[in-house]
């Protein structure tokens, strides 16, 4: 098979065949949802660290007795999987008081369905001496609890081989932007969107050797450049190539993001010289700050911006899942700003996975790229 | 000039003067009152009129309206007297405000307020989402983001958050405010936990906040001063505990009434002469009530509190609740200072951990930071005051924009069932925006919910 064809089967399912395999070694797979969660620590003590996502959820219908209608639909796609026993194969989950939404479903998940092993890690909301020192703290209990639970031992020289291997798909990611921010994008969103879901439900050493191979492959393709209306795309969390292929059908090209799904994932590395551990504390504290992270606005417009310039972007989709807050208010924000700067933008309201409204969306981006001359 | 284009800090000082003028005694039937009447909402009126009709409530909100005319009068005046003006959410204590000579403005306060003077303030919760809010933000600031856009509000000199982590809304919009408006903003981080790690971590958060304060306004905060502040912040606390005290008598000798007064004079005063004033004239009202024997009308059939928010339009929920259900407000969250507290005011490092500490327990950040089940946190705080005040049931408003509430409602309220024995009903709707659920429906809901008690 096809690396492309690969890592779409790989992410299409929950428990896909990697997992499997994984599993069948006798080996533990663990959950988790936020890019504030240090997955190296994980993968240190020989663990599947595994982003736990709505995918596949046909309803709500279990999660709304719990989370309600005001809560963000991904929250309750990923609450619906769990009560549906879709993450029955989770020895346990991480989670992060990342916004009200997840951490609403931490509780529920926790007070209904819990795992062996269930974690909240919580994170500072702002970027300070003391804040850092919160982290590190958090993440020494972490490590500590990890250690405890699963009877292992997180050596330095473990930690630094999983920065190692993270670093390197944190490279080729950053290489499948670049080829993405060319002139002749060998990818299209959509299939960025699906490469970048399978590198979260799989080992990363598997997925660096698909990912490089895939990359290798592209290298050698010559493409034309192509004619579409060049897009980044930024908001709430966003697994959805559906979604990206929706909008780009309507005669554009989704070329770079800044989502943690995206760009904000991978954009930082960790340090390779010194101490591990505290490395580690310093890329997930400091990486390229999610809304959650106050009075940083300024620093993530400005990526934007930068991802804007290098990628030649001339519009920009500013999505956010209804009831985030977070997003939804950045994105206000963000639209005042590139307005300032001549950049055209549009803001969609979207519902995650099953409750999403494709017509209304495509109505839209249609007479976006209309206006903006696509 | 048009009403509505006027300063809506003027006309709320105009709207408290001219309460706060009135005879204690009233006469409905005077000029003076009848004139006082033409200038409020119809919410309002029918709120003034309604507690005007118990002597004892009138007593309280005399008092506490002309506390209010002053404080809209000294922000109207701040510009002038070089004082610089200070947005603050309700989980933002006002004391460190007073104490470094800046006038605080709580938003919610204002945003609740200003229901006095416009209908509904729909124009400036609709206004903001034009301008870019999304609507799913908290109606609760909204109102302000509107006055600013519509120029009805002075800009602040700046901007201070603590709700971080506690509600996503809130903190956000505070941030919107400063990025759009150009206003400075400074935050405060709140932590996760409820223990000395995290009340360590608040302190140090809180005492750089301070410091930022010093360095926007160049005012030196004074150990003398602050000590001043603290004593008068400490009376208020020892006056509001005995109100609590008296609350748990079976039946209820404090108005229903009270709890607005409570709510905000605590958002707002705490650390002045005019909110111990207030506290102890509500004391006083409650004592002697509960040496008469008042309580609620005809009789106490029913002792309820709200779960979290209350709700602020509609204008006589108070009075309906008491004299047409029998019905004690015991209280709702955002009255539920029972963990506050008091300042030791030896050194300034003790005054500082004493404010930062009362902070860390004021409603919202207390018990919506965390997970639903740590010590310290909804599920727990509700245990306690459902346990404490003898409620019979519980209200949930399901005020739309809190998130963070709605998505553990009924982990929390079948822990309730479980450990209490007590049933709580979950309305829909919005505390401030009266489009979204009517009075009158949710009227109808709780009055069928309390029918199912009896």
């Amino acid at each position: 098979m096809k690396p492309l064809a690969k890592l779409a089967s790989i992410s299409k399912t929950l428990k896909n065949e990697v997992v499997t395999d994984w599993i069948n070694q006798g080996k533990k797979v663990v959950g988790y949802v936020c890019t504030y969660m240090p997955e190296e620590i994980l993968l240190a003590a020989d663990i599947l660290p595994y982003r736990i996502t709505g995918k596949g959820a046909r309803d709500t219908s279990l999660a709304d007795a719990y989370l309600t209608r005001v809560n963000c639909s991904f929250a309750r796609c990923c609450l619906e999987q769990g009560f549906r026993g879709e993450y029955d194969f989770l020895e346990g989950s991480v989670w992060v008081n990342g916004c009200d939404h997840i951490r609403r479903c931490y509780d529920n998940w926790n007070a209904k369905i819990p795992r062996p092993f269930m974690y909240m890690l919580p994170v500072p909301h702002m970027f300070s001496p003391e804040g850092r020192q919160w982290y590190k703290e958090e993440v020494v209990k972490f490590k500590d609890a990890v250690e405890a639970h699963f009877n292992v031992n997180i050596t330095s020289e473990k930690l630094s081989e999983a920065c190692k291997i993270y670093n390197e798909t944190r490279r080729l990611l950053r290489k499948l932007y670049d080829l993405r921010a060319s002139d002749a994008p060998p990818f299209t969103g959509a299939e960025a969107s699906i490469i970048l879901s399978a590198g979260f439900v799989m080992p990363k050493t598997e997925y660096n050797r698909l990912l490089g191979s895939l990359l290798n492959e592209a290298e050698k393709k010559s493409k034309a450049p192509q004619e579409k209306v060049r897009l980044l795309m930024t908001g709430s969390l966003m697994d959805d190539s559906e979604f990206v292929e929706n909008v780009e059908d309507m005669g554009a090209i989704v070329v770079t993001d800044a989502l943690c799904f995206g760009a904000r994932y991978f954009w930082d590395r960790v340090a390779e010289n010194g101490d591990p551990f505290e490395a580690l504390v310093d890329r997930y504290y400091t990486h390229v700050p999610c809304p959650r992270m106050a009075g940083e606005y300024p620093t993530r417009r400005d990526f934007i911006l930068n991802q804007i310039e290098r990628a030649q972007v001339k519009g920009v989709i500013l999505q956010h899942i209804k009831f985030c807050d977070l997003h939804g208010t950045d994105n206000a924000m963000l639209k005042m700003d590139l307005e300032k700067k001549g950049i055209a933008s549009i803001e969609l309201e979207r519902e995650y996975g099953p409750l999403g409204d494709a017509g209304r969306v495509r109505t839209r981006v249609q007479a976006f790229l209309e206006k903006i001359g696509g | 000039m048009d009403d509505q284009k006027r300063n809506m800090i003027v006309r709320l000082h105009e709207i408290f003067t001219m309460g706060s003028d009135l005879p204690d005694e009233l006469d409905m039937e005077s000029p003076d009152v009848k004139d006082f009447l033409d200038t409020l909402s119809e919410d309002r009126r029918i709120a003034f009129l309604t507690s005007a009709k118990d002597p004892d409530v009138r007593k309280m909100s005399v008092g506490f309206n002309r506390a209010f005319a002053n404080y809209w009068e000294r922000l109207c005046l701040a510009k002038e007297q070089g004082k610089k003006t200070v947005f603050i959410p309700f989980n933002c204590s006002p004391e460190i405000f007073y104490a470094l000579d800046l006038m605080p403005l709580g938003v919610e306060t204002l945003n609740t307020m200003g229901l006095n003077v416009e209908e509904g303030l729909h124009e400036y919760l609709d206004l903001a989402i034009e301008r870019g809010l999304p609507d799913t933000m908290c109606s609760a600031q909204r109102g302000v983001v509107g006055m600013l856009e519509a120029g009805v509000l002075d800009m602040p000199d700046f901007l201070v958050n603590g709700a971080l982590g506690g509600c996503d809304p809130n903190s956000k919009i505070f941030e919107y405010i400063s990025q759009k408006f150009n206003i400075p903003a400074i935050y405060l981080d709140v932590p996760f936990y409820h223990d000395q790690r995290a009340l360590d971590y608040y302190t140090v958060e809180y005492k750089k906040i301070v410091t930022a304060l010093e360095e926007v306004s160049g005012n030196k905060l004074d150990e003398d001063r602050l000590r001043e502040v603290c004593e008068l912040s400490n009376e208020a606390t020892e006056l509001f505990m005995e109100i609590q005290e008296l609350k748990r008598h079976v039946p209820n000798p404090v108005p229903n009434y009270y709890n607005t007064i409570h709510n905000a004079t605590k958002l707002t005063m705490v650390g002045t002469s005019d909110a111990v004033d207030i506290f102890q004239k509500a004391l006083d009202v409650s004592k002697e009530r509960l040496k008469k024997g008042a309580h609620v009308l005809p009789e106490e059939k029913i002792r309820f509190m709200m779960m979290y928010t209350g709700l602020y339009f509609g204008g006589n929920i108070h009075l309906w609740l008491e004299e047409e259900m029998g019905a004690t407000y015991l209280l709702d969250m955002l009255v539920s200072n029972d963990h506050n507290p008091i300042i030791d005011t030896s050194t300034m490092d003790t005054m500082l951990g004493g404010l930062a500490e009362g902070m860390l327990n004021l409603p919202m950040t207390r018990q919506l930071k965390g997970a639903w089940d740590m010590p310290a946190n909804w599920l727990e705080d509700l245990l306690y005051y459902a346990d404490t005040y003898k409620a019979d049931c519980l209200v949930f408003t399901g005020h739309t924009a809190c998130k963070q509430a709605w998505g553990i409602y009924r982990l929390v309220a079948d822990e309730i069932k479980k450990q209490l024995g007590i049933p709580t009903l979950r309305l829909e709707g919005d505390g401030w925006d009266s489009r979204i659920t009517s009075m009158a429906v949710i009227k109808e809901q709780i009055s069928d919910f309390f029918e199912t008690l009896q």
